[in-house]
């Protein structure tokens, strides 16, 4: 086990990324590693540049400059939809489900199953979208009514379990969250956490962005903290809950700064 | 669950699709009982399926507009226009029938894109850029028939598609009943029984749940007496009309669209929440093209439809179309926030609509009070919409 995941390339390798808008540079050339079936918490301050970094991930932004190397290979993403078919998938801060339609057609937008097709007019197959959605969330043991019940009806908890299915649905490599546990109650986060634990369990590779340390210290493996576009920590995730907190407030805030970068121009 | 308890239940949750069904069967029974029974004849019942044709197909393209959250004001003149362009095409140009119709359906295809690529490709709210619509294409009309006034249409083929019948089998027995409408609707009722038991089957086969058998039944019943009536107060006169016909296959056609298919579900997609569907790799463009595409073709269809049944152009055909097939959406359960509304309601919501002008005009009431009935008829199908819609939540 210690030897073979020695062995693997990271999943995920971003290697000196840069992005500007006009005159802001969101980020300055960043790295970021992540090993499989690791949980990689990503914090820092406001306008740190979090999510333009997972934008970039997921095929939303093109970087300036700077690499991506999935699963030791070269990458560019043109637009989310091919990031997604090479097997990044990211959960979106509002979910971006459509809420007029059921569990089982949000699970599957945009890659519907086709029971047969005649020129550009494609058949539903309801039936298997519907019977791998059900088996889906039984395996993340995710409890709903039923996959036919309309996401509008369901409440903040499952929708961010929805929209995290979603995700896994389709074997992706790497699943980015940003901010799954924002705008939700104590009980739902706790389910959100557990879910991801689950998602671990069972091999994925994840990326989450948050403002809450204690679920980043509670899922995570390591915690890597962006300021001002820069990285100025990344290590694993050990010690006590208060120490942890001390630590990543002092980098994020900059009362710590003593990560080894070499200088660039 | 009792019974009623689930009866109960089952109104509560569809209580917006139900309550049109019922607004319908109310207008009905009041106009029969106000009018001793001339709304209900056979002939009425026809003529009121033909004049809500070329409202319902309207209809039903602008319910998929309005589901993608845009309007459609063009549709009116659009459809007066290139009912004039049949016209022309047939009168003056000396086109069969056929090419005529073809050629006004291929205009009002690309009608439809050029109002979509105003919309998708340039950003114009859809209200505006219709409404430019709206201008052109009544300019447009007064233009083409400027010279002529009316045209009258001396094509029978033509003609019948507004007023004709299908033919009948020519047997002896019972000769003042149109034995193929009946036998239609018998076929119809089969179907429609069969659909629901093999759907019903397939459901319990997969754990999912189902009404309860005596709900099951009573709905076989009730929509199987629905569609036996119908059949045969129908076929009591002159049976089915080549209009009813064209509308049953929009019908048809556009719910298994709406309903079956992956482009079906992008179109309810895009209404309920069109960033995500974007970044689900939808095309949100491509959707509106398709729509406004749609919408045009109807608006010709409608065009034909009007100018068939009147069997002439005339100068002002077309005229608050827009309006009624806007209010016919809305009947219909469409809503204005996107993403809900079926094309089975859009048909209904016309019917509601022309069975009020139909009924009021049997019982001559002034014109002025005709407007503002429907006008109360709208507005309580919307207030009922947002009420149910927020209890729901
Ligand atoms: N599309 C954009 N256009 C212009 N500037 C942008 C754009 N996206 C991000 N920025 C800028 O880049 C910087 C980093 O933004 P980013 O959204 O990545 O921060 P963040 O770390 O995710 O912050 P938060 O915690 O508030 O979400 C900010 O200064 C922001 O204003
Ligand atoms: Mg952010």
């Amino acid at each position: 086990m210690e030897s073979t995941t020695q062995n693997r390339p990271p999943i995920v390798e971003m290697r000196g990324i840069k992005k500007n808008f006009g005159a802001v540079q969101a980020l300055r050339g960043v790295d970021l590693v992540l090993p499989h079936n690791e949980v990689l918490g990503l914090v820092g301050d406001n306008a740190a540049g979090k999510s333009t970094l997972m934008k970039i991930l997921s095929g939303a932004y093109t970087p300036d400059e700077g690499e991506i190397i999935l699963d030791g290979q070269p990458v560019h993403f043109s637009s989310p939809l091919d990031a997604r078919r090479q097997g990044i998938e990211m959960v979106y801060q509002d979910y971006a489900l459509a809420n007029n339609l059921d569990i089982a057609a949000n699970v599957f937008l945009g890659r519907e199953a086709v029971s047969f097709s005649l020129g550009p007019i494609s058949v539903l197959d309801y039936h298997l979208m519907e019977q791998e959605t059900k088996r889906l969330l039984e395996r993340l043991k995710i409890r709903v009514d039923s996959v036919r019940q309309k996401v509008e009806r369901l409440s903040g908890g499952q929708r961010q379990a929805v929209a995290i299915a979603r995700a896994t649905a389709f074997d992706a490599k790497v699943i980015i969250m940003d901010e799954p546990t924002a705008a939700l109650s104590v009980a739902a986060i706790s389910k959100v956490l557990d879910l991801i634990r689950e998602l671990k369990a069972q091999g994925a590779s994840i990326i989450i962005i948050s403002h809450r340390l204690e679920d980043i210290y509670h899922v995570g493996d390591r915690m890597m903290v962006l300021r001002h576009g820069r990285k100025v920590h990344d290590a694993p995730i050990e010690g006590d809950i208060h120490e942890f907190r001390e630590r990543a407030v002092a980098y994020m805030v900059g009362a710590r700064n003593d990560f080894p970068v070499e200088e660039v121009a | 669950m009792s019974f009623i308890e689930h009866s109960k239940k089952i109104l509560r949750e569809n209580i917006r699709d139900y309550g049109m069904y019922i607004a319908l069967f109310i207008i009905m029974a009041v106009f029969t009982a106000t009018t001793d029974g001339v709304f209900i004849s056979s002939r009425n019942i026809v003529n009121l399926v033909n004049q809500t044709g070329y409202i319902a197909v309207l209809a039903v393209g602008m319910t998929l507009v309005i589901v993608i959250r845009h309007i459609d004001l063009s549709v009116g003149f659009l459809a007066g226009f290139l009912g004039a362009v049949a016209a022309i095409a047939m009168v003056f140009w000396h086109w069969p029938s056929l090419t005529a119709i073809l050629f006004a359906l291929g205009l009002g295809i690309v009608a439809g894109l050029l109002t979509a690529f105003l919309v998708a490709q340039l950003g114009i709210p859809s209200f505006v850029a219709t409404l430019a619509g709206w201008l052109g294409y009544r300019g447009a009309l007064q233009l083409v028939t400027r010279n002529t006034g009316t045209i009258i249409i001396p094509n029978d083929a033509f003609n019948a598609i507004g007023n004709g019948f299908i033919p009948d089998i020519p047997v002896a027995i019972w000769p003042n009943v149109h034995k193929l409408t009946l036998i239609l609707g018998v076929i119809g009722i089969a179907f429609f029984v069969w659909n629901e038991i093999s759907k019903r089957k397939k459901l319990q086969a997969y754990n999912f749940e189902v009404l309860p058998p005596e709900m099951f039944v009573l709905k076989l019943v009730f929509i199987s007496l629905l569609l036996g009536s119908i059949a045969w107060v129908l076929a009591g006169y002159r049976g089915l009309s080549w209009t009813a016909v064209i509308v049953l296959v929009v019908l048809l056609v556009y719910d298994f669209i709406a309903t079956k298919t992956v482009l079906g579900r992008h179109i309810y997609a895009v209404g309920g929440n069109p960033e995500a569907a974007e970044l689900s790799g939808i095309s949100v463009k491509r959707i509106t093209f398709v729509v406004f595409a749609s919408m045009g073709f109807l608006s010709a269809l409608s065009g034909i439809l009007f100018a068939s049944r009147l069997q002439s152009a005339t100068t002002t055909a077309g005229t608050l179309f827009e309006l009624d097939a806007i209010a016919a959406a809305f009947v219909g359960g469409v809503s204005a926030a996107g993403g809900v509304g079926k094309v089975t309601g859009a048909i209904i919501g016309a019917l509601v609509m022309t069975s009020l002008t139909s009924g009021m005009n049997l019982m001559s009431i002034d014109i002025s009070y005709q407007y503002i009935v429907r006008a109360l008829v709208l507005a309580i199908a919307v207030i009922f919409d947002v009420a149910t819609r927020n209890t729901r939540k």
